[in-house]
């Protein structure tokens, strides 16, 4: 046996690309090399800006998909699902005031607000990844999870009134109390979430077009330079291929600033006209909501509910105290269908509340049963339909000024329109140019 | 067959291309699961205790159910006594009265109505009805069972009348009437369920109203159940109906109208203590204490006291008793 040889190593020749450097290097030192080069980096700064800035739009166009097709429905998702959460409650909760069995009109307004809870949550937990929903403390989460169950204890709490059995009152309590202190948390929660969803992708939608405009003069900077190399070259005052591939570029430059100040324009008026004055009047919904089962409440817990009317007093001061929600709608409102729907809302609440002065009194001197009567009757003057006259303005309000947002993101969404192929365009015009005016002059070396 | 399946490759090709382009991300992670916990939540309030400061050993300082004996006749609601905490209630226009709405048959909102009715009730209208002349001069305040006190001490009602046992206790803060009801407490538990009573929960959850002398009986018992308050009694059934709880033990009367409304449930064991109840009225008010006893004597006496009570309770307790007998410290 002898001992194995091994095979001597493979050579590898590492000098060659030296040449090529070499070669470069005294191209660059003849003029026809110069301008070689030149129509290199001219194709190239024309791709890459054309690139980046169709990039830089695209994705401004998809902050404004986003507001118009995401975030923007699913802020007003958000909002109905605290919405119908609340009145599903109060509701319910009112169906336990009157004796005998709630009204068929009671229980449909439950039914209706149960159904729209579910669709509006529906659609919240579909735009949303899977992962976003495997946190069971996750707003989604809890009320996916727990809406069943708080219907559950409506439906055992109903069943047992109709039989007659004090404990379906004690069902109800349940219920509620998951309600308040589970459910419209979750809902609270999930709505600021949209919400500030919604104002990241007006954040976006809106910005300064820095990126643009930095390319665009990037462009316009690198064949200025091209030009003034040519013209000292080859002693001609203009190179047409040169000039159009320059105006190719202000052109596109142009087009982007006036589309992206457009869409700028458009934007905050989503915000100024639209989104900003939804949120403030979606709080102020939400907080008649709560005064409401507050009302319902006290009565219910018949001369035990002092926390729910002190509640009441709380959210009254939200609502209309210095600073108020309904103060902070009207200065907010740019529109006046909006505004006199705001001031129909305040003086709504006005009347609703010297009702519910009324309402209290009648409890506390002992008349319960014509304070039950006023706050739950179908007579004008009761607080029922004094409480839906509000929340009737404060929904046409929130309506004129959701259709004012998607109306200025539709704007804002059309205002781009051809603005990526444009961009496009125009590069590759002027990276054609370029190549055009200096291969004429190139010709002139052979 | 061959181009166009050329076309549709290219056509393919182009749009995975484009909607490479267009996304970072080609899967969404559904990411691991927690696993939910379901299940009911529990009532607003409930909260297990397994000890009750100063609540180790009754409080034997004082003969609980001796009240104050009514003077003279029962004076007529057109001739009370000036400047009597009687006539004052008259003058304010109706008697406030702080009741229950959860307990069946003695203070419940009766949902067909919207009422509040019971026992507790007509013994409160019997009062009103003496000192108005008319039974339903009355304004019903609802309180939990925590409440009764500090609502009586505060003046906030004249008299509370809500299934609530004389001690001695209690009787540092408000005065009481006479015994209105004898009571006893037992324990809940669903049919078929092994318990037999309170020594056979050791361990287990065992349900009353916080405020109650029933809460104080459970922790302090010698096989140490688990006490669970919540604020109102049909709280406790809400709790034994969906598994969070084994029992509730309180009087054998609240446990009946309890059971009334649950027939899978059963009141077993021997009663563990004895519950007297009693009116509860302010300690600086010896003459309505008195007005009220007299009232109470003429129940007693005209077969008033007996027609309650089979009104509300022998359908589930069986024929009435002979009312309590009344014991005076004069």
């Amino acid at each position: 046996m002898s001992a194995p040889t091994a095979p001597p190593p493979a050579r590898v020749d590492r000098a060659a690309p030296a040449g090529r450097v070499d070669e470069l290097r005294e191209l660059s030192r003849t003029t026809p090399g110069v301008l070689i080069m030149f129509t290199a980096g001219l194709v190239l700064v024309s791709v890459l800006v054309g690139l980046f800035t169709a990039v830089s739009v695209q994705s401004r166009a998809q902050s404004l998909d986003d507001l118009s097709a995401s975030s923007g429905p699913l802020s007003i998702a958000a909002q109905d699902i605290y919405r119908s959460l609340s009145d599903a409650d109060a509701t319910a909760t009112s169906a336990f005031l009157a004796g005998g069995l709630e009204a068929a009109d009671v229980r449909a307004r439950y039914d209706a607000d149960v159904a729209q809870a579910e669709s509006a949550l529906a659609v919240a937990v579909a735009a949303r990844e899977p992962a976003d929903l495997a946190d069971p403390t996750g707003p989604l989460a809890i009320l996916s999870g727990k809406l069943s169950v708080y219907t559950g204890l409506v439906e055992t709490a109903r069943a047992n009134n109709h039989q007659g059995l004090p404990i379906g009152a004690a069902y109800q309590r349940e219920a509620s109390s998951l309600m308040r202190d589970e459910l419209l948390p979750a809902a609270e929660q999930l709505y600021r979430d949209e919400t500030a969803r919604l104002g990241d992708d007006q954040d976006s939608a809106g910005a300064l077009p820095i990126v643009e405009v930095l390319l665009g003069l990037l462009g316009l900077v690198v064949l200025f330079y091209a030009q003034r190399y040519v013209r000292r070259r080859t002693r001609r005052r203009l190179n047409t291929g040169l000039a159009i591939a320059t105006g190719a570029a202000l052109v596109s430059l142009l087009w982007v600033l006036i589309a992206t100040f457009g869409v700028m324009a458009n934007v905050g008026a989503s915000r100024d006209d639209g989104s900003a004055q939804t949120d403030v009047l979606a709080r102020a919904r939400i907080a008649t909501l709560a005064a409401r089962a507050d009302e319902t409440l006290t009565l219910v817990a018949r001369g035990s509910g002092a926390e729910f009317e002190a509640h009441y007093a709380k959210v009254r001061d939200q609502l209309t105290g210095d600073g108020g929600l309904l103060g902070q709608a009207s200065g907010l409102a740019t529109d006046d269908t909006v505004s006199g729907k705001i001031s129909a809302a305040n003086t709504g609440l006005g009347d609703w509340h010297k009702v519910h002065v009324e309402i209290r009194k009648l409890d506390d001197a002992g008349d319960y049963a014509k304070a039950v009567q006023l706050a739950i009757g179908p007579q004008d003057e009761g607080a029922a339909v004094r409480f839906d006259q509000v929340d009737a303005n404060l929904r046409e309000a929130i309506a004129a000024t959701t259709a004012t947002f998607d109306d200025e993101v539709s704007q804002a969404s059309n205002a781009l329109t051809g603005t990526v192929i444009g961009v496009i365009i125009l590069a590759l015009v002027m990276a054609a140019g370029s190549v055009a005016g200096i291969w004429q002059r190139l010709k002139e070396y052979r | 067959m061959r181009a166009p399946t050329t076309r549709r490759a290219v056509a393919l090709l182009v749009a995975v291309v484009l909607a490479c382009a267009g996304c970072s991300a080609t899967t969404d992670a559904v990411g691991d699961r927690a696993t939910p916990t379901g299940g009911p939540p529990s009532p607003a309030g409930a909260i297990e205790v397994t000890s009750l400061p100063g609540s180790e050993q009754a409080d034997t300082s004082c003969d609980p159910t001796a009240s104050l004996r009514p003077q003279g006749a029962l004076p007529g609601p057109n001739d009370l006594p000036p400047g009597s905490p009687m006539a004052k209630i008259r003058g304010q226009g109706k008697l406030i009265v702080g009741v229950d709405q959860n307990t069946y048959k003695f203070g419940f909102r009766n949902p067909i109505t919207g009422e509040l009715e019971g026992f507790d009730l007509d013994m409160a209208h019997q009062i009103a009805a003496a000192i108005f002349g008319d039974a339903n001069a009355i304004q019903l305040r609802v309180l939990t069972s925590a409440q009764r006190v500090d609502a009586v001490k505060n003046g906030d009602v004249n008299l509370v009348v809500q299934t609530m046992t004389i001690n001695c206790e209690r009787r540092k803060d408000v005065e009481f009437s006479t015994v209105y009801y004898e009571s006893g407490q037992r324990v809940l538990v669903k049919k078929n369920s092994g318990f037999t009573g309170i020594d056979s929960l050791g361990g287990k959850k065992v349900c009353a109203a916080k405020g109650s002398t029933s809460l104080p009986n459970i922790v302090n018992s010698a096989s140490k159940p688990i006490g669970v308050q919540v604020p109102n009694w049909t709280d406790c059934l809400v709790m034994l109906q969906q598994n969070q709880i084994d029992a509730v033990s309180t009087d054998d009367t609240i446990l009946a109208g309890l059971a009334a409304q649950d027939p899978f449930t059963e009141v077993v064991g021997k009663p563990i203590s004895a519950e007297p109840y009693g009116m509860a009225i302010p300690k600086d008010q010896p003459e309505f204490v008195r007005f009220v006893n007299g009232v109470l004597e003429r129940m007693r006496a005209d077969g008033t006291w007996a027609a309650i009570y089979n009104k509300w309770l022998s359908e589930l307790l069986g024929p009435a008793p002979a009312p309590p007998q009344a014991r005076y410290r004069d």
